[in-house]
């Protein structure tokens, strides 16, 4: 299965990079192929391009803000979670898709 | 309505204002029934007490309420005249007597706690921090009616007996005063003599008096409440003509109680014995140089503006002190321990053991950045793109040079010689000065002592000048204009800093010049007293230089004329603002209009140093704006020669200066002279402060190892401390805030006992790293519940053009997802080890 996923924090100094790391980190483990935009200080990183979206069931939202250009991802199935649940539990993230 | 009752004139009203006839319509009330000779009374018909409309003291001691029914009666030769007047008074000016008074400018420095101290629940009374630092000790109130301790506790007796002593020391009290009448020539002291006079003789003072006897008090009990009472009624006024009355009235109860115990109450003088914080409502110049300087820690202040001599001296010798602490003498405790937080803007009126805990970390951390800060700043102040400006030192005593030197001044920018004119009985000696300008010149070694010659009048008031009481001391004689009065005293120190120009560089600065002609006189004084000395003999410097401080508008404006006559200039800007502006600089009403940075005032600047550059001479600034390191950018874009300031501030301003660029500067002043409003004009400032860009990220001396803070708010609080002692932030309440305005968001307690606060602001200097590894765990929230042991703090500079460093941070965010990495900081054993390795794994240098 393939996942696209953006994190945003408030500041965008620490967490979006944190949960981005420990998603990428589980879905390995888990077998999935992931790619997470980070959407921080800087800006948007790793941008999800429209192929990414279009090839992937399902988005990730872990965010404390609005995602940006959020109308990239019209049709596709979002599940979106404050992004502390990406650190204190982001095995129940992905259970959530298997569902 | 007005009527005829018995053979007086009356007429009756309602009190209208909320909060009664108080302090300021009382005065003012009192005022217009004085200028009348008939005999004026008040009568509040709710309380049936009737009141003499010529004394304050009575008219507020009728306790007239909003509401309350009064009658007027007037009676005597010119009645008629009086009773319109006061009619008038009370039905068209008393309603506007108690029109709320604009807020008042001062407020304390940073308006919130420190979360350490907010944790601990302390207790504080808030003031305006005017000389920076923290000082621990014993409360004494200056002033108030207290007994000295040993005074053997007053037996009551019979009331007749008490009643009888209070009446025998006022009769005495008076003669005594109405003695030193005959004798008094000078009429400041006349007019302080009957002041006391009409409260010894107050009436409604004499009532309170018999009262509180009656109630079973003992003659010396009655003397310190009425007094308490009185002053408390006078002390809320916002007249300082009121509140001075409070001190006249504290000054008869003095004598009474002496005259009650016949014990020397009033001349005996404030002893210090343990570490001491002094409270007092105001402080004269030669009151705070008569405490004893080896226990004093810090001074209150009730009143006092930010600019007032008492407080500059304070400065200068390194008190802490705040001022516009409302009511503290209510509030402080004779003997009370407290800390004073001089750099805050508070008092802890109950020093826990976690205030004590904070307080010790406190004086560490100062210490250390005391310490850490002159390792950079040796050597003279050059700017990044080559220009040097000279950073020197204000002075009052020889005592102070040394640690001006110690602390880099490039010379004495300002020598005040008034120190040794006030808090005596007859000027100093020629060779007494020459002691002290010799001593300056010997521990200067070559480095210029600007010596200011004697700066009198005003509020320096020395005894023996026989200073006239003037209306508006600050627009009347003093400095320069009361040289030709007395000549003696500036030849003798004329001669006294010539003599000493033997030894060492000591220039000559002339206070208050408005005139050409003034200038030429005093030149000529200069060459008279090189001839005294070259007839007798005397070395001295022959081509000693002169100057002229700028502090009265009207020499701005004959620059060329006196750049003809003189060799240098020093901006003194605490007057020069105060004339240019019309405001009073120590009327805290005022307090928003005294404005360094006003636009007129600015390009006033601009065009002085431009007149005297233009004229190839050399210009200082040694007011209060050069002191305030945010105007740095504008005193560099000025062009100024040389800055002048307290010692202790000079590490940071050279480290400063170091980092601006003269020619951004000069763009930014521009800007500032051209901006329209104020919040624009903040906005300009803060944009051009220094950013030192150049720092590394990380440096060992933000590494913490081995921590013992036993909460988050103290860890947190051990890390910005850190910050400030390697000179990465000035304001340690803002970084506070803003880690703690991230935390409050959610906890950045990652988990795994790790903890990653952050935040962006501009209160660190440039985007840094701190570490921090405690000895035991602490609560932080965490995602998972666990406390951390290890802190990694991020602090991003804001506003920043380029975001280079955001690459290392979302590299260090990631890697703390890593075991690998987390289990490497955790074993790591010491600080530079610590740095070595975040160094390696994040790419960056330590240098």
């Amino acid at each position: 299965m393939k996942i696209v996923a953006v994190t945003a924090c408030p500041t965008g100094i620490a967490h979006t990079y944190m949960a981005a790391a420990r998603l990428e980190k589980i879905a390995k483990t888990l077998g999935y192929e992931i790619k997470v935009e980070t959407q921080g200080a800087m800006g948007i990183e790793n941008k999800l391009t429209e192929n990414d979206i279009r090839q992937a069931q399902i988005a990730i939202f872990a965010v404390d803000i609005a995602v940006e250009e959020r109308e990239r991802f019209n049709g596709v199935k979002v599940i979106q979670v404050p992004l502390q649940e990406a650190l204190k539990d982001p095995h129940s993230i992905f259970a959530k898709i298997q569902r | 309505m007005t009527q005829r009752a018995g053979t007086s004139l009356e007429f009756a009203f309602v009190c209208t204002l909320s909060d009664g006839l108080h302090a300021r319509p009382a005065s003012h009330l009192a005022e217009a029934a004085n200028d009348f000779v008939s005999e004026c009374f008040l009568t509040n018909l709710r309380t049936g007490s009737v009141a003499n409309l010529k004394s304050v003291l009575a008219i507020i001691s009728a306790d007239v309420r909003q509401g309350d029914q009064c009658t007027v009666q007037v009676r005597g030769s010119d009645e008629q005249a009086a009773h319109a007047a006061l009619f008038r008074f009370v039905e068209q000016a008393l309603p506007g007597c108690d029109v709320p008074l604009a807020g008042i400018g001062l407020t304390s420095a940073n308006g919130t706690l420190p979360r350490a101290l907010r944790a601990a629940e302390m207790k504080c009374c808030f003031g305006s921090p005017v000389s920076s630092g923290i000082g621990q000790g014993k409360v004494v109130l200056l002033g108030g009616v207290t007994l000295p301790t040993g005074l053997n506790e007053p037996v009551v007796t019979d009331p007749e007996t008490e009643l009888g002593q209070i009446k025998r020391a006022i009769a005495s009290v008076r003669s005594r005063i109405r003695e030193k009448l005959t004798r008094q020539k000078s009429s400041t002291e006349i007019a302080v003599l009957q002041a006391d006079l009409a409260i010894a003789s107050d009436v409604s003072f004499a009532q309170k008096l018999t009262e509180n006897v009656s109630q079973g008090r003992s003659a010396g009990q009655a003397v310190m409440e009425a007094g308490e009472f009185f002053m408390n009624l006078l002390r809320r006024s916002d007249s300082e003509y009121i509140r001075e009355r409070a001190l006249d009235v504290e000054e008869i109860c003095l004598q009474l109680l002496e005259e009650i115990y016949g014990v020397d109450l009033v001349t005996s003088p404030i002893e210090l014995r343990e570490p001491s914080i002094v409270v007092a409502e105001t402080l004269a110049p030669q009151q705070l140089l008569g405490l004893d300087r080896r226990w004093l820690r810090a001074l209150v202040l009730e009143y006092s503006g930010a600019t007032s001599h008492a407080v500059i001296l304070a400065r200068s010798l390194g008190i802490p002190t705040l001022v516009g602490v409302k009511n503290a003498r209510p509030q402080l405790a004779a003997g009370q321990e407290v800390v004073v937080d001089a750099i805050r803007g508070f008092i802890v009126t109950q020093v826990s053991p976690a205030v004590q805990r904070f307080y010790e970390r406190e004086q560490r951390t100062l210490a250390l950045r005391r310490e850490f800060l002159p390792v950079q700043t040796t050597g003279p102040a050059i700017t990044a793109d080559g220009k040097t400006l000279e950073v020197a030192a204000n002075a009052s005593s020889y005592e102070e040079l040394s640690l001006a030197f110690e602390n880099g001044a490039d010379g004495i920018g300002l020598f005040r010689t008034e120190m040794a004119f006030l808090h005596r009985d007859c000027a100093p000696s020629e060779e007494e000065q020459f002691a002290i300008y010799s001593e300056a010149a010997r521990i200067a070694t070559g480095r210029p002592v600007i010596i200011r010659t004697f700066d009198l009048g005003g509020d320096k008031v020395a005894p023996y000048l026989n200073l006239p009481a003037e209306g508006n001391p600050f627009l009347g004689y003093r400095g320069v204009r009361i040289y030709a009065e007395h000549r003696e005293l500036l030849q003798a120190q004329l001669r006294a800093i010539l003599r000493a120009s033997a030894f060492g560089n000591v220039p000559i600065m002339v206070p208050m010049i408005s005139s050409l002609d003034e200038v030429l006189r005093f030149k000529e004084e200069i060459s008279e007293a090189k001839q005294d000395l070259a007839r007798a003999g005397i070395a001295f410097q022959q081509h000693i230089r002169i100057g002229v401080m700028i502090e009265v508008p009207s020499s701005g404006f004959i620059l060329d004329q006196l750049c003809a006559e003189v060799d240098f200039f020093s901006l003194g800007t605490n007057d020069l603002n105060q004339y240019f502006l019309a405001v009073d600089r120590d009327n805290t009403k005022l307090a928003k209009l005294s404005n360094v940075l006003h636009p007129g005032f600015l390009r006033f600047l601009r065009k002085i140093v431009h007149d005297i550059h233009e004229a190839g001479k050399w210009v200082g600034m040694c007011g209060e704006m050069a002191a305030e390191i945010r105007h740095l950018p504008l005193l560099v874009g000025l062009g100024l020669d040389e800055i002048s300031l307290p010692a202790a501030e000079i590490p940071q301003f050279k480290r400063a200066i170091s980092q601006l660029s003269a020619i951004d500067c000069e763009r930014t002043l521009d800007r500032v002279i051209a901006c329209r409003d104020k919040i624009e004009l903040e906005a300009l400032l803060e944009q051009a402060q220094p950013s030192w860009s150049t720092q590394p990220l990380l440096s060992k001396e933000l590494v913490l190892l081995g921590s013992e803070s036993n909460n988050k708010e103290e860890a947190i609080q051990e890390i910005v401390d850190a910050f400030y002692i390697a000179g990465r932030t000035g304001d340690r309440q803002r970084l506070e805030e803003a880690l703690w305005s991230r935390e409050a968001v959610y906890s950045t307690g990652l988990g795994y006992g790790f903890a990653a606060p952050h935040c962006k602001t501009e209160a660190v200097i440039a985007d840094s790293i701190g570490v921090l590894k405690l000895k035991q765990a602490i609560d932080w929230g965490s995602v998972d519940r666990e406390p951390v042991t290890m802190i990694i703090l991020i602090a991003m500079r804001e506003p920043q053009l380029a975001n280079r460093h955001m690459q290392v941070f979302s590299k260090l965010a990631r890697k703390l997802m890593s075991e690998d990495f987390r289990g490497h900081l955790l074993a790591v054993e010491n600080a530079h080890d610590m740095a070595t390795y975040l160094a390696r794994q994040l790419d960056i240098s330590l240098h």
